[in-house]
């Protein structure tokens, strides 16, 4: 036995097999496929698709609440199914929507392949964290299936209301285990998804190499590690309240019901921040791309996401000013300093435009889109941190307005997310036409819907309130909002004619239609079974931009 | 001149409704500051982003190959500096505006009148100090009825501490022309100063998911000139309830918890 051995000679040209046919057995298809797979993009288009169906599901939930709000004292749906509609709306859209679809989703899908990995470190472990989050989902749901209905006290069931005097049945259990399904969906998917990152990079795909998409996920995932075990904690300690005798939020036997306050938001802030962040991503990737330019301030991109997510784990009491049992300079500090760096990430996106050659197509109008909805959303955040302005506005429709305009934005991001890895995904072109009339559609029926909600609030209409006297000059602003849901409805259906009928007729669309710049556009469209034959060389963060357009590298100094 | 002022004067508020409390001006004051950083940032970014798409979209005679640049250090250092120096600022304002909004009514006022407000599923009910109670839930079938709302008698131009007290879950007291939320928390001991200003009647509501008829837990609060408010007070017996405006003697034992809670708050 010899200590050195010659270095293996490579097999040569002709006896090279693939790596799919290295690789034995049957290869399942459709639904087998679907159940079974362990390979990332599968997993990833689960969860999108998943997603895009929760998304749906919780928007026509959403139709049936500004149905009720369209005249006041309306008698549409009774008070019982409104407050089950806005909880698991929101429940929905945040838990399993707008954070899975993001980080689960695009994460699962784009990660291994900008890093130039084969799939994830940890691949059944993936498919376990789909299927928890499919129960999580599916649970959810079945509240309505009860004969108490569904959970009736808002997505962040304040306790005591959540305990079992107040909301007896099983709707509330369904939320809790639901959501706490969803969560070990979440924690499982950041520990693979870590790991990944660090240790399944390409030769050359240092971490200032990487994509800003990936590291937005990297930061994402630690969020996640950080708050959802707090969230799981809490649900814990609910549960045996609920079900064990436990008195942690009944002040009767020395509990605190403001426990779960401070326990859900040090969760729910960097909530926040874990659906923001990947759509952040997203857009910055889009941009880049239908600007032909690399992403401007690339470091500095990077340092704004650290700063943010470090940020966003000591700002969660701003939403409990008005308990009147929190420090309020400090939060309110912290709370005013995120929009520093998140300004950064506005003029970095700026400064990838400028000067550029941009492609007006439905992936960048979806991103300018999300510039629009997120930048008044962020003012009215700086408003909503002062906790003077807060006491006066705290959970009326100003608050509404203010977080759909957050979140909203992120869904155009999303979608321009979803548009333009469409081809990569399904090998085929959507259709331009459909592509913008939804971006039509979804801009003005979104404003419509959200922009009077801010008058709403100064005029003083709490949130969460099943109908309004008619005397409070509610009423105009109500139905244009109304009006506007449905327009915004329509912009969705537009959507998803578009993405199901493209799927079947679409043009075929080649591997790098953009003419993008990173690594996912190396291999085919749709990416084979462990994803890369060859890799270009990876000498900056844009290898497939470097590889086509050796004479266009990023200029170097400024 | 006098055009432009006037001009100014409506816009000047940005949409922030009036209070009628002397605690409001700062929300006034908050307000207008974020409106004069928050317009200007707003629109500067909105017409980048439009400048930017109009003048570098993709078109013929273009090269399809822009400027390959990344980095412009004096701008980023520009972009981080200029924003942080606008949150302290804004932060300045606000911290002084808190404190200032916070104070408590001066010791010398010794006679504030004090009153607890209890919040339950669903509805109000307050205690004044001599154990007289105003109480009242609503019409849940039609909303549109104010007559079995409970009210809130305050005097005008009189400080007044307001002791928010659950009976249940969590609520919160907001009257939008107070311009200010406070929650009423198990286990969370709230008190509020108010000295409202102006004469007449508001509409509150509870303004926290409290379960199903959430909706219905409003009330109003009548505000009279000091002396109307005295006479109103002298004809309330001692313990008396007022349940959704129809007076009555206080049912066997209530007036000891009221009066317990009312002292509590009062004294």
């Amino acid at each position: 036995m010899t200590l050195l051995e010659d270095r293996p000679q490579p097999p040569s040209e002709e006896h090279n097999p693939l790596l799919m046919d290295i690789v034995p057995g049957p290869r399942p298809a459709g639904l087998v496929k679907y159940i079974t797979s362990t390979d990332h993009k599968q997993i990833g288009l689960n969860y999108l698709v998943t997603g895009l169906l929760a998304f749906v599901v919780a928007g026509i939930m959403a139709l049936g609440m500004r149905t009720q709000l369209i005249v006041p004292n309306n008698h549409f749906i009774t008070a019982d199914v409104y407050n089950q509609l806005f909880t698991i709306h929101g429940t929905i859209m945040l838990f399993v929507f707008a954070g899975p679809f993001g980080f689960a989703g695009f994460g699962n899908y784009l990660v291994p392949l900008m890093i130039g990995a084969p799939d994830m470190a940890f691949p059944r472990f993936n498919n376990l964290s789909y299927w928890l989050y499919l129960g999580g989902f599916s649970l959810l749901m079945a509240g309505f299936l009860t004969n108490n209905g569904a959970a009736q006290f808002g997505w962040f069931g304040y306790a005591p209301l959540t305990e079992a005097i107040h909301s007896p049945g099983p709707g509330g259990d369904l939320w809790l285990v639901g959501i706490a399904l969803t969560g070990f969906s979440g924690i499982f998917s950041a520990v693979n998804i870590i790991t990944t990152i660090f240790t399944l990079r390409a030769p050359g795909m240092v971490m200032f190499r990487m994509p800003i998409f990936v590291w937005n996920i990297l930061v994402t995932m630690f969020l996640v590690l950080l708050a959802f075990p707090v969230l799981t904690s809490a649900f814990a300690l609910l549960w045996i309240d609920r079900h064990l005798g436990g008195n942690f939020f009944n002040t009767q036997k020395g509990g605190q019901p403001i426990l779960w306050q401070n326990l859900f938001w040090f969760f729910g802030h960097p909530e926040v921040y874990i659906i923001a962040l990947p759509y952040f991503g997203v857009v910055t990737e889009v941009l880049a791309s239908m600007c032909r330019k690399p992403v401007f301030g690339y470091k500095g991109m990077i340092a704004a996401t650290l700063s943010i997510g470090a940020l966003s784990m000591g700002v969660w009491a701003h939403h409990m000013y008005t308990t009147g049992a929190v420090l309020l300079p400090f939060f309110a500090a912290m709370s005013l300093l995120i929009a520093v760096p998140t300004g950064i990430k506005f003029f970095n996106w700026i400064g990838t435009m400028w000067r550029g050659t941009i492609v007006l197509n439905t992936p960048l109008l979806f991103s300018i889109g999300f510039l629009i909805q997120f930048l008044m959303g962020g003012v009215t955040g700086v408003i909503l941190a002062q906790p003077v302005l807060d006491f006066q506005l705290h959970n009326t429709y100003f608050v509404v307005a203010h977080f759909h305009y957050v979140i909203m934005g992120l869904v155009f991001g999303g979608l321009a997310g979803l548009y333009y890895w469409y081809p990569k995904m399904t090998g085929r072109m959507f259709d331009e036409r459909w592509g913008k009339a939804s971006f039509i559609l979804l801009l003005i029926g979104f404003n419509l819907t959200f922009f009077p909600q801010h008058d709403l609030g100064l005029r003083g209409m709490p949130r969460r309130i099943e109908t309004y006297n008619a005397g409070l000059g509610w009423n105009f602003l109500n139905e244009l909002s109304s009006i506007g849901s449905y327009i915004t409805g329509l912009g969705v259906v537009a959507t998803v004619i578009n993405l199901v009928k493209s799927y079947r007729s679409g043009p075929i669309a080649g591997d790098n239609p953009w003419d993008a710049q990173t690594l996912e556009w190396a291999c085919s469209s749709p990416p084979p079974d462990h994803n890369f034959e060859a890799l270009p060389p990876i000498r900056s963060e844009r290898p497939v931009w470097d590889a086509n357009h050796p004479d266009m590298l990023t200029k170097v100094g400024h | 001149m006098h055009l432009a002022s006037s001009l100014l004067g409506s816009v000047s508020n940005f949409g922030s409704p009036q209070g009628v409390t002397k605690q409001d001006g700062w929300n006034h004051l908050l307000w207008n500051i974020s409106f004069w950083f928050a317009l200007p940032i707003t629109l500067l970014v909105v017409c980048l982003i439009g400048y930017a798409l109009f003048r570098y979209r993709e078109r013929p005679g273009k090269e399809r190959v822009p400027a390959q640049f990344q980095y412009h250090i004096p701008i980023e250092a520009a972009y981080t500096i200029i924003p942080l120096v606008v949150v302290a600022v804004i932060f300045g304002f606000m911290f002084n505006a808190e404190n200032q909004q916070s104070k408590s009514p001066a010791p010398a006022a010794g006679n504030v009148l004090k009153i607890t407000v209890d919040g339950f599923q669903w509805g109000w009910r307050f205690v004044y100090p001599n154990g007289h109670a105003e109480v009242g839930t609503a019409d849940y079938t039609n909303i549109n009825t104010n007559s079995d709302l409970p009210v809130l008698y305050l005097p005008a131009n009189e400080p007044v501490q307001l002791h928010l007290v659950s009976l249940d879950v969590v609520h919160t007291f907001y009257v939008k022309d107070f311009l200010y939320n406070r929650d009423l928390i198990p286990g969370v001991d709230n008190n509020v100063n108010f000295t409202v200003k102006t004469p007449g009647i508001y509409q509150g509501q509870c303004n926290n998911i409290c379960g199903e008829y959430h909706a219905y837990m409003r009330f109003l609060v009548q505000v009279m000139p000091a002396d109307q408010y005295n006479q109103w007070y002298a004809n309330q017996p001692a313990c008396s309830v007022t349940t959704a405006g129809i007076s009555g003697p206080p049912a066997p034992g209530t007036c000891d918890s009221q009066l317990s809670k009312g002292f509590q708050a009062g004294l």
